[in-house]
């Protein structure tokens, strides 16, 4: 089973996150900030990451960063959320190391054709 | 381009000396050691945190574990150093100055030897242990730096 | 990570209540500049979040309101309404009542909902409508059903895979477009010996035979920003397509635009440059504060750096090395100015804040006020202007209540029936003057005396001059909880605003004439980023004072150098409370047998701070000391000397307070020995 991170400091965007993907059948692991992020990634076998930008402790970019450095980070696709459609972020985490990024608010049908985009 | 799956669990942590302890911290969270640097006092402050540095332009705080762990104090020797680290004090990223008697070498310690804090034949309290591992035959402690500070 | 989760619902009021003020601003500002299709789109952005995310967290009657309120704006959007005074009115009332459902729900009126979004509507129907009519939506693409061939180029570039790009998926995606022909393209990859196994040195050509249209393609290349990764060559009888832009750049930058009626439906932008917001909108960029406050610390440590450089060359006697250090010193010099000029910003944006309050203000008190603004473009840093903004409101709220009479009494005193408000602001100098005027019934300085002598404040025989009547108002002890109304009470606060000023390094004043209305004004320093400091030592250590604050520097006398605790010193006449600072900093040291003593004042507030030297003045970048100091109330800050190591910043709002209480203790005592 194919297992998603997401990384997100808002428990209910976590939450929504997760039905979604468990209901889509992906296995979630889940994590408040990108220092946890980083964590559950060095523990390996995470094969999607989906992640905010803004948050405590440790960002989204710098997040994105760190995690394209571990060995368990690299090659697979990093997606971040944003909630504006905001041109100089996605530069931003584009150069950081993300993969690709998913539009909030989203519909369930976008955000898993995005996923599906990224990851088979 | 899958990843391979590792068996990483290890991770790479400072080994550092204060007193007669070796303390550990995660490598991800050192930013630079120092070698001392002129200390500027700040009266009024608690005392393990009693003076200000100037780590390229920024003002860092100095921590002195001796006096947070009730350890005795020392002068400092050739070997003291200033370890700058990035920690969240109350989710606000903040870099700290912590005091070493000596800093030893990065070594990839196995997550799965280390334990939680024992309640038992360490001088200070456990809540400022996050675990504790061995290293060739000594006592590693990483600490909980945000415990400890706050 | 279990434990409780917070209300997934509540988040969304959170960020709900950040994207209604952004709109509500947007609408405030369209009121007069209606042609600003900025504005227009940061309004529909607003409203786009609030609803997509009220349907994701169950706000549904949010979102159904929202919906509607969205639709009419959209017709602003397409260019099909101007967007008129009467639409903004209509808007801002939609906004209120989205904020009603969101935060009470149970108590908004759908009849309300509903008689807002006809006005709505209204505001947006055909007969409001521009002038040019609405042509058919045409995508240029969807003329055309019968499949072409593109020639699609792909070079994902070496940080592809790393960064989880599977190129394969992408191939796999156009041949869902259609007939594809794939070939690799081999020129960049390096010889053997110089691979670098995570790298991506290929590139691909994609003949792609089909219907869809050229988003389609665009789409799967969604993620890849960079324009020189992606070409699509439309087929060669397609000419029009070819001018297009990139791909990346199309969908990364104007999301919006696929939607866009063509140009000439637009509301028609003056292209000369009559309109200055355009030209300032075109020429500015947008940079993120945290980027422009790590400059501002690099331009500090440049400084810093610079004055080290400066005591070496003074010390060396290379006069090669003394002319570089004079050049870079010129040099930083001009990119500190620089620098901290990128920091300022206009004033207007706080101004057009308070557009609305008084809109409120003039509404639940039934006074009609006339606003009128000037010096809009006075610029000031920005965290000064955002440290402004409570007390501005204060004032605004003061003068609306208490300063403007009702129409009425306005009437019969031979004034317009609206009450005047003026918001001015200007440079004087390093400062910046802002005033909050009224033309209202002016101060009462007999009510005033009386109260403060009913506080206790003055003597009931005290002699006191107009102005200085006046200044009662800020004290702490002149207001009393029986003024409480529900906008304000005069006075109370007035304390508070004094003091945020204070700590700003600035002062307040006011002026009043009865029957003519009240003048305060701030005087505010321009920048809170470097200032000048007054280095002085007291022990051991080296401490910096903001010179704006030192007003005189004398000799300690003799007499008192001997003594310690609580006196006070005579200067011109006066007496001040002087604070021995190697007592409050405990430095365990002698005293200097000639102690100098630096007077600070605030406002009329003085204090004597007794110190071992006075060093000189020092250009000083402030810098914040971190949480774990936060419990240490004699600093605001820190700043670093020509020699690399800390000198701190004495907190002269805290020292004055501090004058104070030790004066206020000592007189307690000097009458209890009396």
């Amino acid at each position: 089973m194919r297992t998603v991170l997401t990384v997100d400091d808002s428990a209910s965007i976590r939450q929504v996150v997760a039905n979604l993907l468990t209901n889509a059948g992906y296995r979630v692991v889940e994590a408040a900030n990108g220092a946890e992020g980083l964590k559950q990634l060095q523990a390996g076998g995470v094969n999607l990451v989906v992640t905010d930008l803004n948050m405590p402790v440790m960002d989204g970019l710098t997040f994105i960063r760190e995690a394209r450095k571990l060995p368990t980070g690299k090659g697979i696709p990093i997606l971040f959320l944003s909630t504006e459609s905001d041109a100089v972020k996605k530069q931003q985490a584009k150069e950081a190391g993300a993969t690709g990024w998913i539009v909030k608010p989203f519909q369930n049908d976008q955000f898993l054709a995005v996923v599906g985009k990224v990851l088979r | 381009m899958a990843p391979a799956a590792t068996p990483d669990q290890a991770v790479d942590v400072l080994t550092l000396e204060i007193g007669t302890e070796v303390f550990a911290i995660e490598a991800t969270a050192v930013r630079e050691i120092l070698d001392l640097v002129p200390v500027t006092e700040v009266p009024g402050a608690r005392p393990f945190v009693g003076g200000v540095i100037n780590v390229r332009g920024r003002i860092v705080p100095l921590v002195d574990m001796r006096l947070r762990l009730a350890m005795p104090p020392a002068a400092p020797t050739a070997d003291t150093r200033i370890i700058v680290l990035d920690i969240a004090l109350e989710g606000e990223p903040t870099a700290v100055g912590i005091l070493a008697d000596r800093v030893n070498e990065v070594v990839q310690l196995d997550l799965g030897m280390l334990e939680e804090a024992p309640r038992l034949g360490l001088r200070w309290q456990p809540e400022f242990i996050r675990s504790v591992g061995m290293r060739s035959g000594r006592l590693v402690v990483l600490p909980d730096l945000e415990r400890i500070l706050t | 990570m279990s434990g409780s989760l917070p209300d997934p619902a509540e988040t969304y009021r959170q960020e709900a209540a950040e994207l209604l003020d952004m709109l509500e601003q947007s609408l405030l500002d369209l009121d007069h500049r209606p042609d600003d299709r900025d504005l227009v789109d940061t309004a529909f952005r607003a409203l786009h979040t609030i609803k997509g995310s009220g349907a994701m967290f169950g706000f549904d009657s949010v979102a159904a309101f929202t919906h509607e309120f969205e639709t009419a704006f959209d017709r602003v959007r397409a260019g099909l309404a101007p967007c008129s005074r009467a639409l903004v009115a209509a808007a801002l009332r939609a906004r209120d009542h989205i904020r009603g459902l969101i935060e009470a729900p149970d108590a908004t009126d759908p009849a309300v909902g509903d008689t807002i979004l006809s006005a709505l509507h209204a505001a947006v129907s055909d007969d409001a409508a521009a002038p040019a009519p609405a042509l058919p939506p045409t995508a240029p693409e969807s003329a055309s059903a019968s499949p072409r061939t593109w020639r699609i180029c792909f070079r994902p570039g070496p940080d592809a895979l790393v960064n989880g790009t599977n190129p394969l998926l992408m191939l796999e995606e156009l041949r869902g477009l259609g007939r594809a022909r794939v070939t690799a393209l081999l020129d960049r990859v390096p010889p053997l010996d110089a691979i670098d196994p995570e790298s991506c040195y290929l590139g691909w050509e994609v003949m792609l035979e089909t219907a869809a249209p050229r988003s389609a393609i665009e789409e799967v290349f969604l993620f890849i920003l960079d324009d020189a990764a992606v070409r699509i060559e439309p087929p060669s009888d397609d000419t029009a397509a070819q001018a297009e832009p990139g791909p990346a750049a199309a969908i990364a930058a104007t999301p919006d635009l696929a939607e866009a009626e063509p140009p000439s439906v637009v509301p028609p932008l003056r292209p000369g440059r009559s309109d200055p917001d355009i030209g300032r909108v075109g020429g500015s960029l947008r940079v993120q504060a945290e980027r422009l406050d790590a400059l501002m610390d690099r331009v500090g440590e440049l400084v810093i750096c610079q004055a080290r450089l400066h005591q070496l060359a003074g010390a060396g006697a290379d006069p090669g090395l003394t002319a570089v250090a004079e050049e870079i010193g010129r040099l930083v010099s001009e990119l500190r100015d620089t620098t901290m000029g990128i920091r300022m910003v206009p004033i207007g944006s706080l101004f057009t804040r308070f557009r609305r309050l008084l809109h409120d203000l003039s509404r639940d008190l039934g006074k009609p006020v006339e606003l009128v603004t000037s010096g809009e473009e006075t610029e000031l840093d920005k965290t000064m202007i955002e440290r402004m903004a409570d007390p501005l409101v204060h004032l605004i709220r003061n003068a609306v209540d208490h300063g403007l009479e009702a129409p009425d009494a306005r009437e019969a005193a031979g004034k317009p029936r609206a009450g005047g408000i003026r918001l001015v602001a200007r440079h004087a100098g390093a400062e910046v003057l802002v005033t909050v005027a009224d033309d209202g019934r002016g101060l009462d300085a007999e009510r005033i005396r009386a109260k403060a002598v009913e506080n206790g404040l003055i003597a009931a025989d005290a002699r006191l001059t107009e102005p200085e009547i006046h200044q009662l108002i800020f004290h702490p002890g002149f207001s009393t909880a029986r003024e409480i109304s529900a906008i304000s009470g005069r006075g109370v606060g007035m304390d508070v605003v004094k003091r945020t000023i204070e700590a700003l390094r600035g002062s307040i004043e006011v002026t009043s004439r009865p029957g003519h209305g009240t003048e305060v004004t701030l005087r505010l320093p321009l920048t809170l980023a470097i200032i000048e400091g007054l280095l002085v030592r007291v022990g051991r250590g080296i401490y910096a004072i903001p010179l704006s604050a030192v007003e005189e520097c004398v000799e300690l006398p003799p007499d008192e150098a001997s003594r310690g605790g609580f006196s006070l010193l005579s200067i011109r006449g006066a007496l001040v409370p002087f604070l021995r600072l190697r007592e409050l900093l405990r430095t365990g040291t002698a005293p200097d047998p000639y102690q100098k003593v630096v007077i600070i004042a605030a406002g009329e507030h003085r204090v004597g701070l007794v110190v071992d030297q006075i060093l000189g003045s020092h250009q000083t970048v402030i810098k914040s000391l971190s949480r774990l100091h936060a419990d240490v109330k004699t600093f605001s800050g820190a700043t670093i000397l020509g020699d690399g190591t800390v000198a701190l910043i004495l907190d002269v709002a805290q020292l004055l307070e501090i004058g104070q209480a030790e004066e206020e203790r000592g007189r307690a005592k000097l009458r209890e020995a009396a």
